[in-house]
């Protein structure tokens, strides 16, 4: 007999000829799963106030440093009490967009209650997308994206972060990619602390986000000046504002900045 | 020979390989800005410095002299930043003497991209240099690899988002010589509270038209350790003395001399 | 994508290319730690979760009351963790359900967080993982796991960015390492003693507000949860938040 177990259970070399290994070997590229993002979304940043939340993202789908796509809707509302804001890939925000609209169905359909107590609230939805998002990166597969998770639930403002590697945190202010350098800051001025969310008004809350939008349009070469803003108040309901932009900029200074060290004209 | 030396390069390479340690330098993390205003220009930066995760030091100046009147904030590797500030402020001393004139910001400028240029990078050092001299108030930047950007307000190191992120919201035209360092002071604080290669304390130097520069050391202090819950002094003995052995490492020589026996 | 890479003889440098993967893992810092007394336990941990230079959080939690007086924190990377952690709150949930609403005593939740860990021998659970709480004598009790499941019952262990800080303190403060009675000219140590409360809850605070002063990962609020007889209760200080 013999007594190599490679070659048990196969046809026997001397009635067949030479075995073709390449049968039994498994290719040297066995499953290519592992990506990269191609077009992708930037920053989504967020923060609560006294009665609900805010969030906002901007328009465009970068192609590397092209500007490929410039009006991506990257904020999407889940019923009527949250809404969910993607940054990263935009194929793998188009497949959660999927997921999210399954969800909705899956919970609709045939329940009378849909609309009442049984209404998917922003936890329900953050638990569903952490454990995709978990899943998906313990199978060495990933979806390329940063998400925060926005609403109202019992009353109390909801914010939640999941992204590609199922890692989650929830804080008064968030902000995905380059936000959470450059948004954060400005956002923590208004709230740092749990405690400071019912000092905040609406209104200025939503300052703080219009201008973290317009100083991320400044520095972040991979935005956009168009962008969506979604509100979630506990007396307004659900307000999506569209098409809006970075306005009162300040440009007057650049006229008298000549060169980059000794030149005068 | 002049310059620096390159003799250790490839054995710190063959080390880098072969023992996969590397000769690590203090300090990457950092948050510096500059902010012009109607007469001057102020310079401000945080006070802590790394050694990876760990805290190297709480309280370090950032601000180094170059002249006077001109003022330099240090970010990158903390050995280049200092040394090529002091070479390059030498050389301007040297150079001002030599022209009986008062040093220029340009001047200090373009020493320093010249001499970083030359070392294509390897000198890590990225400065915010501002002063005043004989044709006004100056603030540039200056990056390792010898790249110079001029502008109203500038901010360099891993806390340069938050600290930009302030400036481009509430820098203005105009500004006075009190609220150029308060916005100077906050932009360096959200580096501090933002930027966890940043922290402690906030330094400032303000470079007025026709004054001497003010050094303001430690001019906000919001991280004030609180005191401990306990003390942890032990009691005498709690180290035991194994042996003792008193060496004379000193000669000491003794003499005395009676002051009355000698009037 | 491709690097230079010196070999032995440095003039001989070789262009290698360097597979670009991707990377499951990630470091969201903190720092834990527990410490058993005669007739409790406690475990404490920061809040502050990072990534490389940035705070994504000045509170979230990473120290929980599972039931049964059982406390438990899996700190390093946070999504594993609070996989394990809701792991075996399910695993607890299931005994309940098996066995009578019997309590779990905290030697056998020992053992099954090691099957947890172990059962991902090849693609680990990346945190150090403390549980405490009391044996079955009444007597506080600390257990401290490695991400693959190797575990040991200990009367203070440190977990996490600062352990390396802290556990050189509480050696000294909790088991009196290294100090010796006066006069016996380091012959006679220290006699071990349980701590109080009170003086634990100083140790552990102090022990958080140094490792703060001195690691970047480490800061913005302290949270202790004390499991006694009576049950669990927590406590919260604020830390710096530089």
């Amino acid at each position: 007999m013999n007594h190599d177990p490679f070659q048990w259970g196969r046809p026997s070399d001397a009635h067949y000829g030479n075995y073709n290994k390449k049968i039994a070997e498994a290719s040297p590229y066995p499953k290519m799963n592992t990506q990269q993002p191609i077009v992708t979304g930037t920053s989504v940043i967020s923060m609560k106030y006294d009665n609900g939340v805010i969030i906002a993202a901007d328009n465009l789908g970068s192609y590397g440093s092209l500007l490929r796509f410039n009006d991506i809707e990257r904020l999407f509302p889940v019923g009527k009490n949250t809404v969910v804001g993607i940054s990263g890939d935009i194929s793998d925000m188009q497949h959660l967009e999927y997921l999210l609209e399954d969800i909705q169905t899956e919970n609709n359909y045939d329940n009378q209650y849909a609309n009442e107590e049984e209404a998917l609230k922003p936890s329900y939805v953050f638990e569903y997308l952490s454990n995709v998002m978990y899943n998906r990166r313990s199978k060495m597969n990933p979806l390329w994206n940063a998400i925060i998770v926005a609403g109202i639930e019992d009353g109390k403002p909801f914010l939640s972060y999941v992204n590609l590697l199922g890692v989650t945190y929830s804080s008064p202010s968030l902000a995905t990619g380059f936000g959470a350098h450059l948004a954060l800051p400005l956002l923590r001025k208004v709230v740092d602390d749990e405690s400071d969310v019912e000092k905040t008004s609406i209104e200025s809350a939503k300052a703080a986000i219009i201008e973290s939008m317009k100083v991320l349009f400044y520095r972040d070469a991979r935005s956009s000046r168009k962008y969506s803003l979604a509100i979630v108040d506990k007396d307004e309901g659900l307000i999506f504002e569209k098409g809006l932009q970075v306005e009162n900029m300040a440009w007057g200074f650049a006229k008298d900045i000549r060169g980059y060290g000794t030149q005068k004209v | 020979m002049a310059g620096l030396s390159f003799d250790n390069y490839q054995r710190n390479q063959y080390l880098t390989c072969s023992t996969n340690t590397k000769a690590q330098a203090t300090s990457t993390g950092t948050t510096i800005v500059g902010v012009k205003y109607d007469g001057g220009v102020v310079i401000a930066a945080d006070t802590r410095s790394t050694q990876g995760p760990i805290v190297a030091n709480k309280n370090c100046a950032k601000l180094h002299k170059m002249a006077p009147k001109i003022w330099c904030a240090g970010a990158g590797t903390a050995a280049d930043t200092e040394e090529v500030t002091k070479l390059i402020g030498s050389n301007l001393e040297l150079h001002s003497l030599y022209t009986s004139r008062e040093p220029r910001v340009v001047a200090a400028l373009q020493m320093l991209k010249q001499h970083l240029f030359k070392y294509q990078g390897h000198v890590g050092a990225y400065l915010i240099v501002a002063g005043v001299d004989p044709t006004g108030a100056h603030l540039f930047s200056i990056h390792a690899h010898g790249s110079t950007d001029v502008g109203y307000y500038q901010s360099l190191g891993s806390g340069s988002l938050a600290a930009m992120a302030v400036l481009e919201s509430k820098w203005k035209q105009g500004l006075t010589r009190e609220e150029a360092i308060e916005l100077a002071a906050d932009a360096i604080e959200a580096g501090i509270w933002n930027d966890l290669g940043s922290g402690s304390n906030v330094d400032v130097c303000v470079m007025e038209i026709g004054k001497d520069a003010q050094y303001l050391r430690n001019y906000r202090t919001p991280n004030v350790r609180e005191p401990k819950q306990q003390s942890y002094k032990f009691a005498r003995g709690t180290t035991g003395i194994l042996s003792e052995r008193v060496l004379d490492i000193c000669q000491v020589e003794e003499q005395t001399v009676d002051i009355e026996l000698e009037a | 994508m491709a690097s230079t890479v010196a070999s032995e003889y440095s003039n001989e440098v070789k262009n290698v290319p360097i597979e670009h993967q991707f990377n499951p893992y990630s470091d969201n810092g903190g720092t834990i730690l527990g410490i058993a007394g005669e007739d409790f336990a406690v475990i404490a941990g920061d809040t502050r979760n990072t990534t490389d230079y940035s705070i994504n959080s000045r509170y979230q939690p990473k120290v929980f009351d599972c039931g049964d007086n059982i406390l438990f924190s899996a700190n390093g990377f946070s999504a594993d963790g609070d996989a394990l952690v809701k792991r075996f709150q399910n695993s607890l949930k299931w005994y309940h359900f098996d066995h009578n609403d019997k309590k779990l005593s905290l030697k056998s939740a020992a053992r099954n967080i090691q099957h947890l860990l172990y059962g991902k021998r090849f693609f680990p659970y990346y945190v150090h993982t403390i549980i405490a709480g009391l044996d079955e004598e009444g007597k506080g009790a600390v257990f401290s796991f490695d991400p693959v499941g190797s575990y040991e019952r200990s009367q203070c262990i440190a977990g996490g960015a600062g352990a390396s800080i802290i556990m050189p303190f509480l050696d000294n403060q909790v088991d009196f390492k290294n100090q010796y009675v006066p006069g016996s000219h380091g012959t006679e140590r220290r006699k071990a003693q349980y701590l109080t409360v009170d003086e634990v809850i100083k140790l552990v605070r102090d022990a958080f507000t140094s490792a703060t002063e001195r690691h970047i990962h480490v800061g913005d609020g302290l949270e202790i949860l004390i499991a006694t007889k009576d049950g669990v209760r927590t406590e919260y200080f604020p830390l710096k938040r530089d």
